[in-house]
């Protein structure tokens, strides 16, 4: 029986998909989901990931060769998140949900409506902590202030203004620290690298996360 | 506003976190897993593992260190040491590195910095640079470890890093390093006014207040310290305590406590 069927039950540990485009580290973010109480599959098969109740895209690589991980036909991938899975974007995983990049040919997955541009800073990449100005939104609750870690060359700029739930400066430039559309989450930052506070944002998206794939669950039956 | 960063080196010999005492032999100082661990506890924005390890086994061992570390540690993890191509560099970020930076091999074909950064983009290659202040008053870089002089000025051969491809400079004095009578400043600002890629400074840490001068005088991003920690002269929280106090922005030192 596939992951999205299940009901999610109270105790149960919701059933997380890391996705894996072959590059960069998951381990940090495999052990904060854990910790938080997931239970995770790291995999880059989109059917396996798509299966689960929740998809994680990490953030590590240049946008082009992660697009290369993703398959000619997105129509399954998209479908899933348009009806309501819930996903956290990371840094390149963000930037993934949009629909296209100055980093890169191709076409990210055109679930936020919006492009992603370069950083206007003369230090490029953004490496470092910064402060994020949090809207109000369930990812960020019970945290008052929160600096997180960046390392990015390029930032999401959303269509429409109200995804926009957080906000960075970096120098003389102002964008989209977070979005949400929806289920659909992306964070500009690294919360598996942002100690405390970041592991506190990663729990708090599986809380919600999880009300969300409860109430899905209620509302099919 | 970014902050700037205040990172801690810890240098890695077959899986054991080792200082050299006077040239003559190395001493254990611990487990890098717990050591790492407990720098992120005391405030470190960043770890940095230099591998001295000279021999193959030792470079599988450090593939395992990283492995473990990257489990308990939540801030940005950089390894250096021994990189000879970029196809060192994928099985180091798989194994939980975020960054890696190369010396030597740069040298030999910066190649290495472009194809890096084409594969797992400029944010996670580093070009690190050993310069010694030549009777002239320019820097030299110098490669394996210090040992080697090669004929590059090391400002030019900084910006010529950032444009095969890092994402930053690990910027070294060798003439500070050890001392602690503070960062070389006119080498710092000389390279990080010349680079628009972030510069960390490193060599020479010894007080709060050098760390201070690399910033706000040296132009860096971050500030990289090792032996006054491990030797207990100070903590992390302490040296942020201090740059809070003089206004430099560093990211708030809060005790970690496990979520």
């Amino acid at each position: 029986m596939s992951g999205q069927r299940e009901v999610a039950e109270r105790g149960r540990r919701l059933a997380v998909a890391l996705f894996d485009y072959g590059v960069g580290n998951l381990h940090s973010l495999g052990k904060a989901l854990e910790h938080a109480g997931a239970d995770v599959l790291v995999t880059d098969d989109w059917s396996a990931a798509l299966a689960r109740e929740v998809l994680v895209l990490p953030g590590v690589g240049a946008f082009a060769a992660a697009l290369e991980a993703l398959p000619d036909d997105r129509t399954a991938i998209v479908e899933r998140i348009r009806s309501g899975m819930p996903v956290l974007g990371i840094c390149l995983g963000m930037q993934l949900l949009f629909d296209t990049s100055e980093e890169g040919e191709g076409r990210g997955l055109g679930v936020v409506p919006g492009r992603v541009r370069r950083v206007r800073a003369g230090v490029v990449p953004q490496m470092g902590w910064n402060e994020i100005e949090m809207g109000e939104d369930p990812i960020f609750e019970g945290l008052s202030e929160l600096v997180a870690y960046y390392a990015n060359s390029y930032v999401c700029e959303p269509r429409d203004a109200e995804d926009a739930i957080g906000w960075t400066e970096c120098e003389d430039d102002r964008f989209a620290a977070a979005v949400r559309r929806g289920s659909i989450v992306g964070v500009q930052c690294h919360p598996e690298k942002s100690s405390t506070a970041g592991r506190q944002l990663i729990a708090n998206f599986l809380r919600d996360a999880e009300r969300r794939v409860r109430a899905g669950a209620e509302a099919a039956r | 506003m970014l902050r700037p960063r205040v990172v801690v080196c810890l240098d890695v010999k077959d899986g054991r976190v080792v200082k050299g005492v006077n040239f003559e032999g190395l001493r254990d100082m611990g487990d890098p897993v717990e050591l790492a661990a407990r720098y992120e506890a005391e405030g470190a924005d960043e770890i940095c593992f230099l591998d001295i390890s000279a021999s193959h086994e030792g470079r599988g061992t450090l593939l395992d260190t990283v492995r473990r570390t990257a489990e308990v540690l939540f801030v940005p993890l950089t390894v250096g040491g021994g990189i000879r191509s970029a196809d060192d560099i994928g099985p180091l970020l798989r194994a939980g590195a975020d960054k890696i930076s190369v010396n030597s091999a740069a040298v030999r074909d910066p190649s290495v910095l472009t194809e890096g950064a084409r594969r797992y983009g400029a944010q996670c290659i580093v070009a690190s640079i050993d310069a010694a202040r030549q009777d002239d008053g320019t820097w030299r870089h110098y490669t394996h470890g210090g040992r080697t002089r090669t004929d590059l000025d090391a400002v030019a051969w900084a910006a010529s890093c950032a444009d095969h491809g890092a994402g930053e400079i690990l910027l070294t004095s060798i003439d500070r390093d050890g001392v602690r009578g503070g960062y070389d400043l006119e080498l710092t600002r000389a390279v990080s006014d010349r680079v628009d890629v972030p510069v960390v400074a490193s060599g020479g840490a010894g007080e709060a207040a050098h760390l201070r001068d690399a910033f706000l005088e040296g132009h860096a991003s971050a500030a990289l310290l090792a032996g006054i920690l491990h030797e207990g002269l100070t903590t992390v929280g302490e040296l942020k305590a201090a740059l809070t106090g003089w206004n430099v922005p560093v990211r708030p030192y809060r005790r970690a406590t496990s979520p």
